[in-house]
């Protein structure tokens, strides 16, 4: 009885472990989901933004000493328009050239930003100073740390903004418009570029603050951290239905209580795996992801 | 002719040069399944990993002849790829890519947990049997068959399906067996790869084989422009050598690299030799010289 | 226009071959003058760390051979070899040095490039000093592969008879991440020396790599008497697993490798690691140092910003250090001579201390320096000798 009491105690814990990481994931993958369901392209170079972000952050509670939410937003307010330069560089000639293309010019793209990391920061791990206190607070047999608590309050707060953003706003509605239908829209007067490079902004956002919330929560940031993160993430997007913003959310979480739980059940050695032994399982059964539409297929 | 001589004397031209004809057949082989079929693969490096193993563990544990090893290393990587062409039915485009990229992650970390293939550390004192003069022997025979293959009812096939599947399987073409066959075929390629790549390094890891190196791959392949042989000669004879010519840069070579990639992207998106047939420029070239005279 | 294009591109080819061998041509006429040493390592890429650190240090050492005269009468360079932490570039690179003529290779602290770069040296007969790579069965990869670094198998028995003799350690727990390679030998080479010294493992807890919660290995800890925890792993596992120990109450330090050696064992660990050790082969402790060693200390300081030199800049010293005195001993830069009087290195006075090879060519090392996080600094806390 006392074992079973232990077990489910330890999994209560691992999965409120989980949901923290699964949130980050999840605003990263947000980021992937919204340009993908616009243009159909998957943004290698989001990891990349996301590096940067918590760089940023890094610099600014170091160098600057400013508040650790203000580092958030800098963070926010410098990926944003990054990844607009980006989308202007290295996507929009590329539009309607074949699939591929854009690809390729993304990981380029993300080649270039690692290496500029590299050479501006060193290619060495560094310590992201403790800002927040290791205040344990204790519901039930469940801990939470303070840290856990803010990123999840974060993340959780800026998906509700992003919600609110794509539901009730101009912009919003622009966006949706066109990724439903990219022509119809631009004959309707919508302005795509701009509804894309907002939606471009928008996700790089969300990934900067996603950065530094890592950044803290591991306590280190380097040039090559969003790789894996990255492509996790992408994964955690199309495990939930690429294009649509509650299966990234959806999809973000799930992932995240998955490889937790999968470390506490002895498959440590294969966390890596398990997201994508996961992602291809689901997609045997459902091609297009958790929430995702059927797509259609035109004869 | 001197200086050419003095080329090939130099053992980091040759070394250089046979690294580049080791990618290549992997490049191809991807090409077949990417370009002319227009299956997206983004898990081609662990076809290659599945391939340098399997000859490597042959020949240490074994004994058994580098041939047959080669060879075993190719099947093998096609067993593979068949496994990987099934979910090919369901998924399409880009759900397929990422299927093949976690495809390939899961390898890798099944390669980094086995005791035989020497873990994370890797496996060390393959004897070197790669040459040269093998490389580019194996890589014409590749590029020739590739030929047959895209020139056969079989290849007509597969740009059939690339162009549009439900036409393709409205004429009768059995979709699931050319795809998976064409997966087949590719990883065959790859897996010879691997191995060459095995016996030319003399030390293979896991982590030769993530999916940055399958990335690398796919961008030969579509920078030279996808489904075309000459443009993948092309494409990873510059890439893969890009690294080497951009030495002088220093820290500076990577920055390059990936701001070349994308000015190549941007300046010709369909690749340098993308949709250009090379027959075709000849036969113009051959008949302005012939007006000329007349 | 479009054929204008490969026409182009065909032209930018052929010039750029034509720079290279060009290249290759003007290195052959200068190859009697100077005795090169190649840098294998990567000064780019995710491993650029450890490249750069080496690089540092043998650029000093090769400074101060010159500035003493040289080395039989010739300067010394270095021939840097950049593989980017890409390991088919490492072998063009190693190929490369190779065709450049250099006297040895030396580089490369991570074990598996060493690996991939030992049968090219062996094959061509070039010395390869590897300045860190650890990891097992490098040097039985060829009699012309070398490393000067400090072996667990050296040091975890000398730290275990400290603690043992000195800090009268009886009973332990050991604390394994599985899965790590490092951390199972590490394991695999603490146990019998434990053994050895009298001191009883009273619980074995294996954790994961990665993992961020370790209290129910805690609470099997805490059911049990130990002096002290030997941990064998990385040092973010071993700060958060401290950590743990300190909410459960548990106030044992630990003890382990330099896989634990890292700024951010106590900036993760804070409190909690207060006391822990950590064996090293180098450590800046310019109290105890001998002259070289301080001497080393202050022109590093003196070129980088006041920041510390760290273990992968001495090593990489005392590698161009090692090969200078041999070839000095052997009077020849050939290395199918000067490896004669390399293997027959004997108490060998470097800035990390002295290094012997044994019959194996595998380095032994002293002393050992035993680093206690102290005020959120890692302070020496004593230098054990090795003696046999």
């Amino acid at each position: 009885m006392e074992y079973l009491w232990n077990l489910g105690q330890l999994i209560a814990q691992q999965t409120v472990n989980g949901i923290t990481l699964g949130a980050t994931y999840a605003l990263i993958a947000l980021g992937y989901t919204m340009v993908y369901g616009i243009i159909q392209l998957i943004n290698f170079a989001h990891g990349e933004v996301y590096m940067i972000g918590a760089f940023v952050g890094l610099i600014m509670i170091t160098t600057y000493e400013v508040n650790f939410f203000v580092a958030l937003l800098v963070a926010a307010l410098v990926c944003a328009p990054l990844a607009m330069l980006i989308e202007r560089v290295a996507y929009r000639p590329l539009r309607g050239s074949m699939r591929l293309a854009p690809l390729i010019s993304a990981l380029g793209v993300s080649i270039f930003l690692q290496t500029l990391m590299t050479l501006i920061q060193g290619p060495n791990p560094q310590g992201f100073p403790k800002v927040i206190t290791d205040t344990v607070y204790l519901l039930g047999p469940i801990k939470f740390s303070l840290v856990q608590v803010i990123i999840l309050v974060i993340a959780a707060l800026l998906m509700v903004i992003l919600n609110l953003i794509v539901k009730y706003t101009r912009t919003g509605k622009a966006m949706r418009a066109t990724s439903q239908d990219y022509d119809t829209a631009r004959l309707m007067g919508i302005n795509v570029n701009r509804t894309i490079s907002f939606t471009f902004a928008l996700g790089a956002a969300l990934a900067g603050a996603g950065g530094v919330l890592v950044g803290m929560y591991y306590g280190s940031v380097h040039p090559f951290m969003g790789v894996t993160v990255g492509l996790k993430c992408f994964c955690a997007a199309v495990l939930g239905g690429i294009g649509s913003i509650p299966g990234a959310m959806l999809g973000g979480i799930f992932l995240g209580v998955a490889e937790v739980l999968g470390v506490a059940i002895g498959l440590g050695t294969y966390r890596d795996a398990i997201a994508f032994a996961l992602l291809i399982l689901v997609l045997l059964f459902r091609p297009t992801g958790l929430l995702g539409r059927p797509i259609q297929r035109k004869v | 002719m001197e200086a050419i001589f003095d080329f090939f004397s130099n053992p980091y031209y040759i070394q250089i040069l046979t690294i580049t004809g080791v990618y290549l057949i992997a490049a191809l082989g991807l090409n077949l399944i990417t370009g002319i079929t227009g299956q997206f693969s983004f898990g081609h490096a662990a076809f290659m990993s599945i391939g340098a193993y399997t000859s490597s563990l042959l020949t240490l544990y074994l004994h058994t002849p580098f041939f047959l090893n080669l060879l075993l290393g190719g099947i093998i990587a096609a067993l593979f790829g068949v496994l990987l062409g099934f979910p090919s039915l369901r998924l399409t485009g880009d759900y397929l890519g990422i299927t093949t990229l976690g495809f390939g992650e899961i390898v890798r970390v099944v390669f980094i947990n086995t005791k035989i293939t020497g873990g994370a550390f890797g496996l060390a004192g393959i004897p070197r049997e790669t040459n040269i003069i093998l490389v580019y022997l194996i890589v014409v025979l590749t590029i020739i068959s590739l030929y047959l293959i895209k020139n056969s009812r079989f290849g007509r096939g597969l740009v059939a399906i690339r162009e549009d599947e439900i036409a393709a399987e409205a004429m009768g073409i059995n979709t699931l067996f050319y795809k998976v066959e064409a997966f087949a075929v590719g990883s065959f390629f790859a897996g010879i790869s691997g191995a060459l790549y095995a016996h030319l390094i003399q030390y293979i890891s896991p982590g030769d084989f993530g999916f940055s190196r399958s990335f690398e791959i796919l961008n030969f392949v579509v920078i030279g422009g996808l489904g075309s042989i000459p443009g993948t000669v092309v494409g990873t004879a510059i890439l893969a050598l890009a690294p080497e010519f951009l030495r002088f840069v220093q820290e500076y070579r990577m920055l390059i690299y990936g701001a070349l990639m994308v000015l190549m992207m941007t300046f010709r998106p369909r690749g340098l030799l993308g949709g250009v047939d090379l027959f075709q420029v000849w036969r113009n070239f051959r008949h302005k010289g012939l007006r000329e005279k007349i | 226009m479009k054929r204008k294009w490969y026409l182009f591109l065909l032209v930018a080819l052929m010039s750029a071959a034509l720079v290279v061998s060009g290249c290759g041509s003007n290195e052959k006429t200068t190859a009697g003058d100077t005795i090169k040493i190649g840098f294998l390592g990567g000064k780019t890429g995710n491993h650029a760390h450890y490249g750069i650190e080496t690089l540092k240090g043998m650029q000093m050492a090769v400074e101060d051979i010159n500035n003493a005269g040289g080395l039989l009468g010739k300067k010394v360079e270095i021939v840097e070899g950049d593989h980017g932490s890409n390991s088919s570039e490492a072998a063009s690179v190693t190929q490369k040095l190779i065709t450049q003529k250099v006297a040895a290779v030396i580089g490369d602290p991570t074990t598996g490039i060493t690996k991939l770069a030992a049968p090219i040296c062996q094959s061509n007969k070039v010395v390869l000093m590897s300045a860190g790579a650890v990891g097992t069965g490098v040097v039985e990869l060829g009699d012309y592969i070398f490393r000067d670094c400090l072996l667990d198998a050296v040091a975890a028995p000398v730290v275990t008879k400290y603690l043992a003799e000195d800090l009268k350690w009886k009973k332990v727990a050991l604390v394994t991440t599985t899965g790590l390679p490092y951390s199972e030998s590490l394991t695999s080479i603490f146990k019998p020396a434990l053994d050895k010294y009298g001191i009883e493992i009273v619980t074995e807890q294996n954790i994961m790599e990665k993992d961020n919660n370790f209290s129910a290995q805690v609470t099997a800890l805490a059911q049990k008497q130990f002096d002290g925890v030997i941990f064998t792993g990385y040092y973010n596992e071993g700060a958060l697993f401290m950590k743990e120990m300190r909410k459960q109450g548990l106030q044992q330090v630990m003890a382990g490798g330099d896989g634990l050696l890292g700024k951010e064992l106590y900036e993760i660990g804070e409190e909690a690691v207060e006391g822990s050790m950590v064996y090293t082969g180098f450590a800046v402790d310019t109290n105890n140092a001998v002259e070289k060693t301080k001497d080393f200390i202050e022109k590093y300081q003196a070129k980088n910003n006041n920041a510390q030199p760290d273990m992968f800049s001495a090593q990489g010293y005392d590698a161009v250090m090692l090969i200078a005195d041999a070839i000095k001993a052997a009077e020849s830069a050939d290395p199918t001579v000067y490896r004669e009087k390399l293997v027959q290195t004997k108490d060998w006075k470097g800035v990390t201390g002295t290094i012997s090879f044994d019959a194996n060519r595998e380095p032994i090392k002293s002393p050992v320096y035993l680093l206690e996080v102290k005020d959120k600094q890692f302070a020496v806390k004593t230098v054990i000798p090795v003696t046999d």
